[in-house]
């Protein structure tokens, strides 16, 4: 009896011991990756405490003088961050009313589309504007909207001659609509793949069912794909929610010029930050909007888990 | 079933509208081509549409003149080749791994991964650790930091889980092979596919890419194909409110500042796209693929 027990256990060490002898293999090709998790996202953590210092470039982030909470006091009272702030709140309150509403839109319209030839010619010139640059985003629509672009020759054509041609991309008031629909513009057909996806994969029965219960096309998508795909909307919303203080610095910093004055937080960042090296006042700001970024995403999730049963985790 | 008349009038505007949209999508895209093929000064007048109205390979020719634009090209190329060579090789084997379920600490190990998509230090403490590591002025810093990501992982992953049958890497385990071996020789094949989506998007990502160098460049020497195009398009606009000022100042302009960029700057527009909008008709199902996988979870 007392043989038999030290037999299994010399068994199970000897399995252990191939156990970790295979897994060591698997740990070490998890290790490159792992480590530059830890390097490139980890070890950016500690630099934030600069926003708490007059950071010194000489001296490092740890032997810097501390500074208490004196930049977070700047950036709510100088205009120059609060504005920014307030201007990337309406730039993305916009870019999310249309970014997340558009693409559900147009999936839904697009699964009325009964031809598949017609269908896949339509998604595959809409997903096109996805894999473009920001900048050769940003350099079409300086063609489109010059003096001499197709926008003011349209508008000429249609009111006459003596029609004023507008420099649309030097106005201060077509720059948040420009901003907001060439992110439509860019996404709204890549946004539409999950949902279409989605739709794809509702059983065929469910419609059926109400086709013979007599419910229109219409009714069957408000009672029946509608349903469906909410839970996807939800989750991308909440996503989105978390990027609220979140804006798309290549856009916005392409599209500014010498008549524009609209700066956001990531722009202020870059400009006060690496341009003019206030590292501490940026921090500051970077920080702010990270932890709100980051408070807005736990909130959603938890509201959502509590009116629809639907969350990220 | 027969259809209301009331959906066949809907169906005939949808089709409408989806043929707007369509062109909607294209029509930037071919007004800036007119415009890049057409003779600088005749674009001055106006009323191009999509198709170039006095054509001309000057705008190529002049820019092609340019030999930092080569370099930047090169830059560009070999930003995209180590990007996806390195990427792959390291979220392929990491997502090989995490594809044992009996792996002590997986949920940890994802956890560890997880957190840094929604907390990150921001852009100034990154700034800072990258001057610290001597990434500023560095080709590396174009695809170094970026070697993980968790989602094109998390892609991978299921793929491996849903596709490749446990039971066979078990097999090749039986016959001798060791877990690289069964990685590069077993799975590594048969995710032919997914990896073809992944290597998909971190070229096209690579390729469009300007910030990083905005952010981390200042040598000449590593300036990319974008970020010429944003210097292109930033100088023009200079250019513009030079005209204007001097307009309102009553001032002589001369004639080199007058003759507009514009074609010039839709020429470089065509030449940094082109690359993209010449593979993306033929492997646009391998672009889509990685969506529907990601979306399984």
């Amino acid at each position: 009896m007392k043989s038999q027990v030290s037999q299994t256990k010399t068994v199970l060490s000897s399995n252990k011991r191939k156990k970790l002898k295979k897994y060591s293999v698997l740990y070490l090709m998890l290790l490159p990756g792992l480590l530059s998790v830890f390097v490139f996202s980890y070890c950016t953590f500690p630099g934030v405490i600069i926003a708490f210092k007059d950071y010194n470039m000489f001296r490092g982030i740890f032997g810097s003088d501390w500074a208490g909470f004196k930049h977070f006091e700047d950036i709510f009272t100088l205009p120059e961050f609060s504005g920014a702030i307030w201007n990337t709140m309406k730039l993305s309150f916009w870019n999310l009313l249309f970014g997340q509403t558009v693409p559900l839109l147009f999936a839904l319209l697009l699964n009325e589309v009964k031809s598949m030839k017609y269908k896949r010619v339509v998604q595959t010139v809409s997903y096109l504007p996805h894999f473009l640059s920001t900048m050769a985003i940003i350099g079409m629509s300086y063609a489109l909207f010059s003096t001499y672009g197709i926008i003011n020759d349209t508008r000429v054509a249609m009111f006459g001659e003596e029609t004023e041609r507008v420099k649309y991309l030097a106005q201060q008031w077509f720059f948040v609509p420009n901003i907001v629909g060439t992110n439509i513009w860019a996404g709204f057909g890549w946004g539409s793949i999950i949902y279409l996806s989605t739709i794809a994969g509702i059983d065929a029965e469910m419609y059926e069912a109400a086709e013979i219960d007599g419910a229109s096309r219409f009714k069957q998508c408000i009672y029946i794909t509608l349903p469906c795909i909410m839970p996807t909307f939800v989750m991308l919303f909440i996503m989105a929610i978390g990027n609220l203080l979140r804006d798309s610095f290549d856009m916005v910093y392409g599209l500014q010029n010498a008549f524009i004055n609209y700066e956001t937080i990531s722009t202020v960042v870059y400009k006060q930050g690496i341009v003019a090296g206030n590292y501490s006042l940026s921090t500051a700001l970077g920080l702010f909007q990270g932890v709100i970024g980051l408070v807005l995403v736990l909130v959603t999730n938890k509201l959502s888990k509590k009116i629809n049963n639907i969350g990220l985790w | 079933m027969k259809e209301s008349i009331g959906y066949r009038i809907f169906k005939f505007f949808l089709y409408i509208l989806m043929a707007v949209i369509s062109a909607v999508c294209l029509v930037p895209f071919l007004h800036t081509l007119a415009k890049a093929l057409n003779d600088g000064n005749d674009t001055m007048r106006g009323g191009i549409t999509i198709f170039p109205r006095a054509f001309t390979w000057q705008n190529f020719q002049t820019l092609l003149a340019d030999t930092s634009l080569y370099r930047a090209a090169l830059v560009s190329v070999a930003i995209v080749i180590t990007v996806v060579v390195t990427h792959i090789a390291i979220q392929f084997m990491s997502a090989y791994v995490l594809s044992n379920e009996d792996l002590p600490g997986r949920r940890k190990i994802m956890l560890f991964t997880i957190i840094p998509t929604f907390i990150t230090g921001g852009t100034i403490p990154t700034y800072i650790l990258f001057a610290n590591l001597g990434l500023l002025n560095n080709f590396m810093v174009y695809w170094l930091p970026g070697l993980y990501s968790f989602y094109n992982v998390m892609i991978l992953r299921s793929y491996i889980e849903s596709s490749v049958p446990m039971a066979l890497r078990e097999a090749a385990k039986l016959d001798g092979a060791g877990e690289i071996r069964t990685m590069i020789q077993i799975v590594f094949p048969l995710c032919k596919p997914v990896l073809a989506t992944v290597a998909l998007w971190l070229a096209v990502g690579a390729w469009n890419n300007w910030s990083t160098t905005l952010m981390y460049i200042t040598d000449p020497d590593l300036f990319n194909l974008q970020y010429k195009l944003m210097e292109v398009i930033k100088e023009s606009e200079r250019l513009q409110q030079l005209l204007q000022q001097s307009q309102m100042t009553g001032e002589v302009v001369n004639e080199q500042v007058k003759s507009t960029p514009e074609s010039l700057q839709c020429a470089q527009v065509i030449i940094t796209t082109l690359p993209i909008v010449m593979v993306y008709p033929f492997l646009q199902k391998y672009f889509v693929k990685g969506v529907t996988i990601g979306a399984v979870k």
